[in-house]
């Protein structure tokens, strides 16, 4: 051969660590859906479609799947009617505290919706909830003024949650709108209100239906706030209802059946917000000069912002707040007095030992959870970014797969998957472990991908060219430069496993509790404070983990720099 | 030091292609220019060089090595040669010294002290001497621009690949470092292959320059080759204003084109053949007044249609009577004409350059 005097057909040291970390993949995701669709028409002798016809004919499971419809509407509906608004004061205007209302946001992002719920259990419960006594005794009324256990109850809590992703969606793309479109139809004499509905609208409508669709997502796959809300109140949700149908005895083939349609929803759902984001281009709206103007608000920015204090009040400040007062009160429905006041319920909740065990559980389940979540992610989001292997687009897809598997429908495939040979997890924390794994790779791989596409692929050229190999390059330049995103990664993935409820409430065994489970379990108990105690616990974990991830990012998780 | 020989390569991107049966002679110590617009695949070629893409066809020879070919390739790694990149991909986490140095650190037999030494001579020759602690992010673009000239010369490769290199600076820079390549390239003779789209830099930097259309070369010669002799409409259009007049040739050494008659520069034409003829602007000579025509040129008359003062020059569009030909002229300053008014113009043959191949899909 004359090809070869360099050495020309040697083995590349590198290819093992592709090749096994796109198997990996593969089978994290295979498997349990292979076993969910297999599972879901499988009978006593063959397969049958019986189960999907008792999902489809049975009153019960129709109601569920009813009441899911109504809620994951109303939820979208009313997390665009603040979320809209709120993105485009903050974006736009010249409303004051701006970056305080962001942070805000944020902290509504982060906050686990099942925190949330219990927080609104204790503001507007028909009896003891605190706004309704504070109603009773201003008014001397007999009836509550609201309740939380209802539909529009469980919406809205549900939507002071969600509405961050609209916001998300509808700032981000304001920001990008340069104001000089808008100037050049004012220059042809277009008025305000005319500039406003034939240039900006249109520009923002995908990112504004694309926000509604995520928030209708998010309100599909909740588990939390509905098991807590819509429980006591008589009615099921899907979630709640797959969940219900894990009770003895379980019926994991109907379960299995039930979450197909959801899935499929899901599916369906996404890929619709990707055909409206995808249809406009949005490198267009950029341009190099893109300069924004911040519109005056005039008379109307305090109201304004008393607006969005409003909503970060009912989202944010009452239900931290409720939190605290019952993590510091012996009861939790009376004032914060002198007598009222105890540390005990600190000093229970951290020696007791069932409870000691699931936050040494969590934690080492985030932990371990965020460094191969972070590991894996990074070297697939490597192999997509700079085409390693042939079907890299193929990787990219089944990363972000897991995006449209709620997390009961997960737990149901994970369950079905892992109870039998040849991989027996469950009763173990590996079946957690995989969960969040599988859960998390969407958010960790998309956040890898946007490190890899900031390291610009000539540094590792002039690595190469100057007679480093390709591991080499990897470790002495890609490695450093990637750094910091991918321990941002690390955080992401953390604070997604703590927070965790819908999976685990479905694979937690007695031996394997976590944080979340041990908190839905004390609801049955009526135990408040412990609750409390351990939602601010989990908060604090969640805060101190974006707070490292903001540094080494330099903006917020939204993306605003600042 | 080695020439590069480029075969017939092809490098195709779904059904794209590229590059396309390029083939490419640098001889050793040379500087070759690969110049073309954007999407005529220079910057493929270069990275087909380099190492980094394989080619579906052709081959890639680097004195009597075979480096590229479809069976297989050598890694960019063990190919001894250096680039300078677009971005000049400097690695923000290493000092000035710690870029330059790392391609040192690799070759086996640099001592450290010798490393050190080295490193320093490079950056005084780069006129960055004093900068070696310095981080990439805390320097301007052209000291930026020179850590990446010195971190690639400083291995003392075998070939050299520079791709756009100068083209994030601004204007006066870009002049200044061309003449800073071009004495860098006298003083270390690495031969090299340099990517542009800018004419101009191509003509200042390169022995020589191959014209890139469509994933071919088109034509490779010197600067004043493919000024003074283009061969295609292509090259007679990119390199340079001209004027085109498509005619037929109806002797040897003569083209019609209606009314217009023009004796050119060769004698080998077929009568009958459709011949086009490239005449730059600055080679046709307005004639004043009654003024004698200078002996041998064509003459023709025409009418200025429009002018344009620009500085140094005016530049004519002239009409030429009974024919429906329209010639850009560049004229001194000192002589003045008026849109309408009757002028003669006068073009040497050896100016009316035929474009002798075909241009691919024309007739």
């Amino acid at each position: 051969m004359r090809v070869g005097t360099g050495g020309l057909v040697r083995f590349d040291r590198s290819l093992p660590v592709w090749v096994l970390a796109a198997l990996a993949l593969l089978v994290l995701m295979a498997l349990p859906l292979g076993w969910l669709g297999y599972m879901s028409v499988s009978g006593g002798e063959g397969a049958t479609l019986a189960h999907y016809r008792e999902v489809f004919t049975d009153a019960q499971l129709q109601k569920a799947l009813w009441n899911t419809v109504v809620l994951a509407f109303w939820v979208g509906l009313v997390s665009l009617a603040i979320g809209a608004p709120m993105a485009w004061l903050t974006a736009r205007t010249d409303l004051p505290g701006r970056r305080l209302i962001r942070g805000l946001i944020m902290a509504s992002f982060v906050t686990p919706p099942f925190l949330g719920a219990f927080a609104w259990v204790m503001l507007a419960g028909p009896n003891a909830g605190l706004l309704n006594k504070l109603y009773r005794a201003l008014t001397g009324a007999e009836d509550p003024l609201v309740n939380v256990f209802s539909m529009p109850g469980l919406i809205f809590v549900v939507a002071i949650y969600t509405f961050p992703y609209v916001f998300i969606m509808i700032a981000n793309t304001l920001e990008l709108i340069a104001s000089e479109l808008e100037d050049a139809a004012s220059i042809l004499g277009a008025g305000r209100l005319r500039v406003a509905l034939t240039v900006t609208l249109p520009m923002v409508l995908p990112a504004i239906a694309s926000g509604f669709i995520l928030a209708v997502l998010q309100a599909l796959a909740l588990f939390g706030s509905p098991a807590i809300l819509a429980l006591p109140a008589g009615f099921h949700t899907i979630t709640t209802q797959i969940w219900a149908l894990f009770h003895y005895p379980p019926k994991v083939e109907m379960a299995a059946a039930f979450s197909v349609p959801l899935l499929l929803a899901t599916a369906l759902l996404l890929l619709v917000q990707k055909q409206l984001l995808g249809r406009r281009g949005y490198a267009a709206i950029g341009g190099k000069s893109a300069q924004r103007r911040r519109i005056p608000l005039g008379p109307w920015r305090l109201p304004a912002l008393a607006g969005c204090l409003g909503v970060m009040a009912c989202s944010i400040f009452l239900p931290y707040g409720i939190l605290a007062k019952a993590a510091f009160a012996r009861a939790w429905a009376q004032p914060l007095t002198a007598e009222n006041f105890t540390l005990e319920n600190f000093a229970l909740t951290f020696g007791h030992g069932a409870t000691r065990s699931a936050i040494w559980n969590t934690l080492e389940l985030g932990t371990l959870t965020a460094c191969v979540g972070a590991g894996l992610a990074a070297v697939l989001a490597y192999i997509v970014n700079r085409r390693i292997l042939p079907g890299h687009q193929l990787l990219a897809f089944l990363a972000l797969a897991p995006v449209v598997i709620p997390g009961v429908v997960l737990a149901v495939a994970l369950f079905v998957a892992y109870t039998r040979p040849p991989l027996v997890l469950y009763g173990s924390l590996w079946i957690l472990f995989v969960a969040y794994l599988t859960k998390e790779m969407p958010v960790g791989y998309a956040q890898s991908d946007a490190t890899f596409k900031g390291v610009h692929p000539e540094l590792e050229e002039a690595g190469r060219v100057l007679g480093a190999g390709r591991l080499r390059v990897l470790g002495e330049i890609t490695a450093p430069l990637a750094r910091s995103g991918v321990i941002a990664t690390w955080c992401f993935v953390f604070i997604g496993v703590i927070r965790e409820l819908s999976a685990s409430i479905i694979l937690f065994t007695p031996n394997t509790k976590v944080i979340s489970v041990v908190i839905f379990d004390l609801k049955e108990e009526g135990q408040f404070g412990a609750i409390a105690v351990l939602g601010l616990f989990m908060l604090a974990m969640t805060f101190a983990a974006v707070v490292v991830m903001q540094t080494l990012l330099g903006r917020d998780f939204i993306g605003a720099k600042e | 030091m080695p020439g590069v020989t480029i075969k017939g390569l092809t490098k195709r991107y779904g059904d794209v292609a590229a590059v396309e049966g390029l083939s490419l002679e640098v001889q050793p110590s040379e500087l070759v220019s690969l110049l073309g617009p954007s999407g005529c695949g220079k910057t493929t070629t270069l990275r087909l060089v380099a190492g980094f893409l394989r080619p579906e066809a052709g081959e890639i020879w680097v004195g009597e090595r075979c480096l590229s070919s479809p069976t297989g390739v050598v890694p960019p790694e063990r190919r001894r040669m250096a680039m300078i990149f677009q971005s000049y991909a400097l690695w923000p986490h290493m000092t000035v010294a710690q870029n330059v140095a790392y391609g040192l650190r690799l070759k086996a037999g640099v001592s450290k002290t010798e490393r050190e030494a080295r490193v320093k001579d490079m950056l005084r020759v780069v006129q960055l001497g004093g900068y070696e602690s310095r981080y990439p992010g805390e320097l301007s673009g052209g000291q930026q621009q020179r850590v990446a000239v010195a971190r690639a010369l400083v291995v003392e490769p075998e070939i050299l690949l520079l791709d756009e290199p100068l083209s994030n600076l601004d204007a006066n820079l870009r002049e200044e470092m061309r003449f800073e390549i071009r004495r860098l390239h006298a003083t270390f003779a690495i031969t090299t292959l340099y990517v542009t789209h800018d004419q101009g830099e191509a003509m200042v930097i390169s022995d020589r320059v191959a014209v890139l259309h469509r994933g071919r070369v088109v034509q490779v010669g010197t600067a004043e080759d493919l000024f003074q002799r283009p061969r295609t409409r292509f090259v007679a259009e990119f390199i340079g204003k001209t004027n085109l007049v498509d005619g037929v040739a109806v002797e040897p050494g003569v083209v019609e084109r209606g009314g217009l008659r023009l004796r050119v520069a060769v004698t080998g034409l077929k009568a009958g053949a459709p011949v086009a003829v490239s005449i730059r602007p600055h080679e046709i000579i307005l004639v004043t007044g009654d003024r004698a025509t200078p002996p041998g040129h064509n003459v023709l008359t025409g009418v200025v249609q429009r002018t344009s003062y620009l500085g140094d020059a005016v530049d004519y569009q002239v009409r030429v009577n009974e024919s429906d030909v329209t010639l850009r002229v560049t004229a001194p300053t000192s002589i003045r004409l008026g849109p309408g008014v009757g002028a003669r113009l006068a073009v040497a043959p050896e100016a009316c350059v035929p474009l002798i191949e075909p241009e691919e899909g024309r007739p």
